[in-house]
């Protein structure tokens, strides 16, 4: 097996734990779009990143703040619904991101591995970044599984329990943000969802248990992750897409498996 | 000797600055007593939950509080979708005191199964939160209120939607909640069940009464709290015929 080949499949490995993990609280929380938006809100920063200088997991960090900070003026100062401000925000990325890239590519060539991933290139950083991202997964999961559970559950009620919520929530959405700038080299800007909400969603559609549904998203992100880059590797495809086909294929099948249940 | 639990002077509330939705509160409430707390929508009832419970900070006077509050919500904001049990629900009432590393004690793991016993939902433990009736999801959260240790139980609307059989369940521990030195704070619309209750609490933007059933569930109290709200049925000359808006008449 290519070396290239064995780096991606760690990266992959280690991205499903905090996919699969974070993917469970966001597909109860409702983050689903918000997540894939934060990814396509990355774009711009990826592509200054190179003709910039600047390290890409900062530029896209950069991007993701802003994308972040804009939702909240936009939701709250301005009172528009989240998902039309979140929608509003992605075009706007993506069509800022693809106006600067004509300037920094100009042949579009690297364009489309900044947004569906490469097999190519992945380096020690990449994978170190893979591998903090797990363990604060596993940590954050730990230490506030519980207050993530009962803020979903009932956040209105949440308070009362005496549950610190807003503390929960800003740690929740920082760890959701590092994994998307993780899963970024791996899968691209467009699909981070792939590993971060697609696996969760298919588990969920098969089980009512917690601990269960985490298990079975982070196996599913884990198994669709090594497949995907294997029939990337086969067919020469990137990454991305190919993880995202197995990842829709497998949630079609939970489908049907969960309505004859 | 009574032991006094809650006592307000001259608090008042609100969200917005120079905006009272409350004010006037002087009440106090010892151990082993229930208070009705009737208010027409918009009255102050959530305002006086949420200040009692420390969420919202009075801009003028005080609220003391010589026990742990806890509160018993309509539940309507609840996610039904949620994958917990109707004991993950209850041990919710643990967490506060569980520190982030450790696991649920085993002692509140028995517990939350003993306050479910309590209000018969131990058979449903297991049962998904979401799958269980409005009367079978409001005792859960009663038992979650028992489990965290509190001697101020605030309880919104707990009779609202529930079935007979719920609702006499409620009732019974209830009347043992106050049996064993608790203190209930009751917010309801029906002013028949109200008389029931050791105290009646009338809220309208302000406290427009406190005081023994008989001397507040008077047409006038009633009329001066729920305003326009105020359905009056049959001949109206007396209490009997007062109805209060969202109630269940009950053939009156």
């Amino acid at each position: 097996m290519p070396e290239f080949l064995t780096r991606a499949l760690i990266e992959v490995l280690l991205l499903s734990v905090a996919g699969g993990l974070l993917g469970t609280w966001i597909v109860l929380r409702r983050l689903a779009f918000f997540t894939h938006a934060a990814g396509s809100a990355t774009f711009p920063g990826l592509v200054v990143a190179s003709p910039w200088g600047i390290p890409a997991q900062v530029a896209a960090l950069g991007a993701g703040l802003l994308y972040a900070g804009g939702l909240e003026r936009l939701v709250r100062k301005r009172n528009v619904a989240p998902d039309a401000a979140t929608a509003l925000l992605l075009v706007l990325a993506l069509a800022g991101g693809t106006i600067l890239a004509s300037d920094a590519y100009p042949a579009g060539a690297g364009v489309d591995r900044l947004l569906f991933g490469t097999l190519l290139g992945l380096t020690d950083g990449d994978l170190a970044m893979s591998a903090a991202v797990a363990v604060a997964a596993l940590a954050g999961t730990a230490a506030l599984g519980r207050t993530w559970l009962a803020t979903g559950f009932d956040p209105q009620a949440a308070p009362a329990l005496h549950i610190r919520t807003g503390r929960g929530d800003a740690l929740l959405l920082a760890g959701l943000a590092l994994t998307v700038v993780a899963a970024l080299p791996a899968v691209g800007a467009l699909l981070v969802g792939t590993l971060l909400v697609v696996p969760a969603a298919t588990a969920r559609l098969l089980t009512d248990r917690l601990r269960t549904l985490q298990l079975l998203a982070v196996t599913l992100a884990a198994a669709e992750g090594v497949g995907g880059l294997l029939l990337a590797y086969q067919y020469d495809l990137p990454p991305g897409p190919a993880i995202a086909l197995l990842g829709g294929a497998a949630y079609a099948l939970a489908a049907v498996a969960a309505t004859k249940r | 000797m009574t032991e006094e639990l809650l006592r307000t002077a001259g608090v008042r509330a609100g969200y917005v600055p120079s905006v009272d939705v409350l004010r006037d509160l002087d009440f106090a409430v010892d151990a082993g007593q229930s208070v009705g707390v009737l208010a027409p929508n918009g009255g102050g009832k959530t305002t006086l939950f949420r200040t009692l419970l420390g969420e919202l900070t009075p801009r003028a006077g005080d609220v003391t509080l010589d026990a742990p509050v806890a509160a018993v919500p309509q539940g309507d904001h609840a996610r039904l979708d949620f994958p917990v049990t109707a004991l993950d629900v209850t041990l919710m009432g643990a967490y506060a005191r569980t520190p982030w590393y450790r696991r649920i004690a085993k002692a509140d793991r028995e517990r939350a199964e003993a306050a479910l016993e309590r209000v018969g939902m131990a058979d449903r433990r297991d049962a998904r939160y979401g799958t269980l009736s409005g009367g079978q999801r409001r005792r859960v959260l009663i038992a979650r209120a028992l489990l965290q240790d509190a001697r101020i139980l605030l309880l919104d609307e707990p009779f609202a939607g529930v079935d007979r059989t719920s609702e006499e369940r409620i009732l019974h521990v209830l009347d043992e909640l106050v049996a064993e030195g608790r203190a209930l704070l009751i917010a309801t619309h029906d002013v028949e069940q109200a008389r029931r209750w050791d105290r009646v609490l009338c809220l309208n933007g302000r406290q427009v009464a406190f005081g023994p059933p008989a001397d507040t569930l008077t047409a006038p109290i009633l009329r001066e709290t729920y305003g326009a709200e105020l359905v009056v049925v049959g001949d109206g000359d007396g209490e009997e015929a007062i109805c209060a808006p969202h109630h269940d008449c009950g053939g009156h």
